[in-house]
């Protein structure tokens, strides 16, 4: 076959130049708008399996004691329904992939996804792109530089991981996999933003698609991991992609054809991203923006109905999605009763559990755990809806009205509250459904649904600090997600990081019992309790007497 | 009676930058003021203020005889804003937009809304997102117009008015007037404040530089005379109140005081006038003359 060059080819060839006309510009732009971003998600990152590895002989020693506790970390479905699949714990690069490596890659994938959407189609919902695509600047450079971008810091992340687990003497294969398999699975779901930027005129919208296929692929693999082996449902494993990082199995016996997964998904949701683009109007999604009502319902009076009509969409489907995880997490917990019959095994998970008397009780306050730092995380983006109010002049335009500062603050974040922590206890009970059917036990039910809501008080604490850095000082916007990242970390590789303990107890939700696994304990839990109502009411205080701007 | 808006010596600061500076305005009831300035003098920062959404550093301003920070949510009852660059929620229709301002400001009339979206050529069951920026700007003029309140303050409300819909709005703003309803219409468009005002604030820096009805300042500036003559006036140059003389061959050109124009005039006739052409003040050229930086604060009302 030739490879002479059509007219037809040719032609094509000067449209695609075209459309890719500026996109050197573009990447300088994008670059300069969005450094800190890349940054501090790379920087952050990559730092994770050198820390862990580095801190392998401290939480595994090398003698018989080591082996035992691998073995039981191996076997404990909990452990792997959180992480991902075990091959090799006994050496340093095998047990930092496990440990961290799935982590890393689930967070690579967010970084990825949020990273695209946020150069794409949150710049052109407020038509700052417009003003940028009207220069000579072609139709598909925008979301080139992004992509080009996003596979930029996926690379430095995969490098910076390759060559810090070299430098501390693991073998070179396993970490050229480990450092490819991230950067893959970003590139994936870079892949994966740019194709949820296309489908809604809406920021938020595309956000919260790519955060579902996230949340879905780590559901999907977290049911293969915790499921019996020989189960069918093992399989589910392989279309989870932030899970092919892990099958790749990086320092135990590579199998890099796996890597060809997420190489090509990255590729063909790229040709999907550009051509959905190709065919839709610049400012809007694949569906043509309907007309709705011409009148306000006689509902629609007040701040606290606004918010209502904006949010209720964002979380029912938040809810609906925690609900689906958390029933799905609970059906796993029939793992137990099979484990439960190798006594061998249940005496080395007896001894590893937070003190808990039964196994079971230890995966759910694994779970519980997890979910209430994300619903935590979600919690804060409703927040966060109040600050966005503010920048785009919407305050100022309800604030015009006989609205008060306080009943403006009220209703963007009393939903955000009573879905928050009513969804952490729904994720209790649902949670415990499955083996309460089981067993025919419905008091599980009201236990975990405690269990849940002795967490709660830190969720309110998170969001009470935001709500206290909106009056306060709106300026440190960061700091409540700092808090709230950072008991992510804690909660899910904070053991084998080699931190102080002092410092794994910072959190809210450390300091919190962790039923039922630990007694109720009053005192964290009135005295979290009462200070997120202090923040609370210091931000509204604050929110009253600043300027708007 | 007690003014709708009273401001006294108000000063404004955001970090160094002085944005009020001591500024001074009354807006009495019925009255249609035009507040004048080029962006960035300050214009905004006084509404805001006046609005509750930011504090004075020092000076005084009342509202309705009230406090505008301590009182905003009853004093914003008898008041509707429109904001110049009007951002709509993405989800909601327009529609749906004019009647949440309008219920959240104390209720709204359904009838005169129905008319103004006829009479503003408005889709109300598009999209906030689908909207151009002019569209964006009507619903928020709609909403605030069909709120039966006493007062409007308006931050540039034609910016992105098509001719068509600024005449539109020109004269729903006169029957407004007419009706007794107070307005403070922020504009840096001089033809749109000479058209609807009847009294105008222009404002520079931070400080309103001159203030006073539309007559009034006429008054305070020169007119220009063009003239051909039969024989030079040489004592033209020199009658008080009589600036900027520029003779070509029997052409004669100058700017007289308001108060001077007799007096030049008989000048010009003793000297034989063939043709003659006097200008009255623009307010552009009023405008102008106090961004050329010279003007001393004049309060016209104040003067005899």
């Amino acid at each position: 076959m030739s490879l002479a060059i059509t007219p037809a080819t040719a032609g094509r060839l000067v449209v695609w130049s075209r459309e890719l006309t500026g996109t050197t510009t573009m990447l300088r732009r994008t670059i300069r708008a969005d450094r800190w971003y890349w940054g501090t998600w790379v920087a952050l990152l990559s730092l994770l399996p050198p820390i862990t590895a580095a801190a392998y002989r401290e939480t595994i020693s090398d003698d018989a004691a080591g082996a035992e506790i691998t073995a039981g970390l191996a076997a404990n479905s909990t452990m792997r329904a959180m992480l991902g699949p075990p091959y090799d714990l006994l050496q340093v690069g095998g047990f930092t992939m496990w440990r961290v490596g799935g982590f890393v890659a689930l967070l690579a994938a967010t970084m990825a996804a949020l990273g695209v959407i946020r150069a794409t189609r949150a710049e052109e919902e407020p038509g700052r792109l417009e003003l940028v695509r009207a220069g000579a600047v072609g139709r598909h450079a925008p979301l080139w530089a992004a992509l080009l971008l996003a596979w930029a810091a996926c690379a430095a992340l995969g490098l910076i991981v390759s060559a810090s687990m070299l430098a501390l003497g693991t073998p070179a294969a396993g970490s050229v996999a480990m450092g490819l398999g991230l950067l893959l699975t970003g590139a994936t779901f870079a892949g994966v933003g740019a194709c949820a930027a296309q489908v809604s005129a809406s920021a938020r919208t595309a956000r919260g698609i790519a955060l579902a296929a996230v949340g879905a692929a780590y559901l999907a693999r977290a049911v293969a991991d915790g499921s019996a082996t020989g189960s069918p449902l093992q399989r589910l494993g392989w279309l989870s992609p932030v899970q092919w990082a892990a099958y790749a199995r990086p320092y135990v016996g590579e199998r890099w054809w796996v890597l060809l997964l997420p190489a090509v998904l990255a590729a063909v949701l790229t040709v999907v991203a550009v051509r959905l683009e190709a065919g839709r109007d610049h400012g809007a999604g694949l569906r043509a923006a309907r007309p709705g009502p011409p009148v306000g319902s006689e509902r629609l009076r007040s701040a606290g109905a606004l918010a209502w009509l904006l949010e209720r969409g964002a979380l029912g489907w938040t809810l609906g999605g925690l609900g689906i995880f958390a029933l799905t997490m609970g059906s796993l917990s029939d793992v137990f009763a099979t484990v439960a019959d190798d006594p061998d095994l249940a005496e080395r998970f007896r001894r590893m559990g937070a003190g808990a008397q039964l196994l079971q009780d230890a995966f759910y306050v694994a779970m519980i755990g997890i979910l209430v730092v994300v619903i935590a995380l979600i919690g804060l983006s409703f927040v966060e809806r109040l600050r966005r109010e503010e920048a785009t002049g919407r305050a100022e335009l309800m604030l015009s009205t006989s609205t008060s500062r306080v009943a403006l603050l009220r209703a963007f974040t009393v939903p955000a509250l009573g879905v928050s922590l009513g969804g952490a206890v729904l994720c209790g009970i649902l949670l415990a459904t499955p083996a309460a059917a089981r067993e025919g036990d419905p008091g599980q039910v009201l236990r975990l649904a405690g269990a849940a809501a002795a967490q709660t008080p830190a969720i309110a604490l998170v969001l009470g600090l935001a709500v206290a850095v909106h009056g306060l000082a709106p300026r440190a916007r960061l700091l409540p997600w700092l808090v709230a990242g950072w008991s992510l970390i804690v909660s899910w590789v904070g053991a084998v990081l080699g931190f102080p303990q002092w410092l794994l107890d910072a959190t809210p939700f450390a300091l919190l019992p962790r039923l039922p696994a630990e007694p109720m304990a009053w005192t964290p839990v009135l005295a979290e309790s009462a200070l997120a109502v202090i923040l609370y009411a210091l931000g509204a205080w604050g929110y009253a007497r600043r300027d708007v701007t | 009676m007690t003014a709708v808006i009273d401001i006294a010596n108000l000063v404004k600061t955001f970090g160094s930058t002085r944005a009020l500076d001591g500024l001074d305005m009354r807006v009495e009831p019925g009255e249609v003021h035009g507040f004048l300035g080029p962006n960035g003098s300050g214009k905004s920062t006084t509404i805001r203020i006046l609005l509750g959404l930011l504090r004075q550093d020092s000076g005084v301003a009342r509202l309705f005889g009230g406090d505008p920070w301590a009182d905003a949510p009853a004093l914003h009852r008898r008041l509707a804003y429109v904001p110049g660059d009007v951002n709509l929620w993405p989800n909601l229709t327009g529609g749906q937009i004019i009647d949440l301002l309008g219920r959240a400001r104390g209720g709204l009339d359904t009838q005169r809304r129905g008319e103004l979206i006829d009479r503003f050529d408005l889709d109300p069951s598009k999209k906030g997102r689908s909207y151009s920026k002019g569209n964006r700007q009507k619903v928020a003029l709609i909403a605030a117009l069909a709120s039966p309140v006493e007062l409007l303050l308006l931050d540039e409300p034609t910016s992105g008015l098509d001719p068509l819909m600024e005449r539109v709005f020109t004269d729903v703003i006169r029957a407004e007037h007419a009706q007794g309803r107070t307005v403070l219409l922020s504009s840096h468009i001089l033809s749109e404040v000479e058209k609807l005002c009847d009294h105008v604030s222009i404002i520079r820096a931070g400080r309103v530089v001159e203030t006073g009805t539309l007559t009034q300042l006429r008054h305070l500036t020169r007119t220009r005379i063009a003239c051909e003559l039969d024989a030079p006036a040489p004592q033209l140059a020199t009658t008080p109140g009589v600036h900027d003389v520029v003779v070509e061959g029997d052409r004669v050109t100058c700017q007289v005081d308001a108060a001077r124009v007799g007096a030049a005039l008989g000048v010009l006739t003793t000297a034989g006038v063939r043709s003659l052409t006097a200008t009255p003040p623009t307010l552009e050229e009023l405008f102008l003359e106090h961004y050329d930086g010279q003007h001393e604060v004049v309060d016209s009302r104040v003067l005899p």
